[in-house]
């Protein structure tokens, strides 16, 4: 995981619009939804670290995270963001894919 | 131990719900009693793959995870003298959802498989975590409808149950070891657990000043006394 370039995750992040996508989405300490199927149509990243991130999804609905810090895009072509606190522990996760997660 | 037969080892199974539960909570008697010739199978219910320690800095995301904690927890095995790990794949945070009958009947059929003379569990009510909460109470229901009751102890944190009235108990039913002599494989277990334990700065202390934070003694519920011992009985 490296730190998150906005301009460079949000391109890499807009990859999936048009597509139907896997989603893996967490606040580690209260709630994660994972293989949600969406149509992504839009994806933004803002801020100036941490960032934000929203999607929004084909017919209607948003998907909105913020406090991330890093990005990578891993050998099966899956992005995963995740947003870490100074001592490791992981606060949030995003993670997008073509394939369904690993139950 | 020392009623051992000579011939067939002795056996212990400890059924826990996530990687590290069985070196952080009583890693020191897991590794005594191998040494002492029990042979020790471990179930983890889960590969604690929703974790919230990703190393420091992090080097794991939630995908890598499972199979970074599942290494650990085999090298831990190794260090304790855990010579079986079963996984039953149930995902992390999940298992009190999972069903029951289904779970409770998984562990029944190792009971039989395994013909344990120590059971290990999380207390179902006192197990810290709901994952924990649900093992133990899975691995208990299992326990009585094979009439092992007898064979079955619940770990407990640190050094809580040196005052079991505290809890509702006596020291009739608590089990203390002593486990001094196996602190030093207990801290090699702790950190094989490198991305649980890596934020913990006192685990990566020289050897003697990490030594020094452990207790000498774990502590173990009896789930059913069967007849009034010696108070704090110091063996399974």
């Amino acid at each position: 995981m490296i730190p998150i370039d906005r301009q460079h995750t949000e391109a890499e992040l807009r990859k999936f619009v048009g597509a139907e996508v896997y989603v893996h989405s967490e606040a580690t300490s209260f709630v994660f939804v994972r293989n949600f199927k969406v149509k992504v149509t839009e994806a933004h990243v803002k801020g100036e670290g941490p960032y934000r991130v929203a999607l929004r999804f084909e017919d209607r609905g948003w998907l909105r995270m913020e406090a991330l810090t890093h990005a990578e895009v891993d050998g099966s072509g899956r992005l995963l963001l995740a947003g870490y606190d100074d001592r490791g522990r992981m606060n949030v996760a995003l993670h997008l894919g073509k394939e369904p997660f690993a139950e | 131990m020392n009623e051992q037969q000579q011939g067939e080892a002795r056996k212990l199974l400890a059924v826990f719900a996530h990687p590290d539960d069985e070196s952080f909570i009583c890693g020191g008697t897991l590794a005594k009693y191998a040494a002492e010739g029990y042979e020790i199978t471990l179930v983890s219910a889960t590969r604690g793959e929703m974790g919230r320690r990703m190393g420091n800095p992090p080097y794991l995301n939630r995908e890598t995870m499972a199979d970074a904690r599942e290494r650990e927890l085999r090298e831990a095995c190794d260090i304790l003298g855990i010579g079986r790990l079963i996984l039953f794949g149930i995902r992390d945070k999940t298992v009190e959802f999972a069903d029951e009958e289904q779970l409770t009947a998984r562990i029944e059929s190792l009971l039989g498989e395994i013909d344990p003379d120590v059971v290990l569990t999380f207390h179902e009510i006192m197990g810290g975590h709901p994952d924990h909460c649900a093992i133990g109470k899975a691995t208990t229901a299992a326990c009585r409808r094979a009439e092992r009751t007898a064979s079955l102890y619940y770990i407990t944190f640190g050094d809580a149950m040196s005052r079991p009235e505290r809890y509702g108990y006596t020291r009739h039913d608590i089990v203390k070891i002593d486990v001094s002599a196996y602190l030093k494989a207990k801290l090699a277990a702790f950190r094989a657990h490198r991305c649980q334990t890596e934020m913990d700065e006192w685990v990566w202390l020289p050897d003697r000043e990490a030594l020094s934070r452990f207790g000498k003694h774990e502590y173990f519920i009896h789930a059913d006394p069967v007849a009034p011992t010696v108070a704090f009985r110091d063996a399974f």
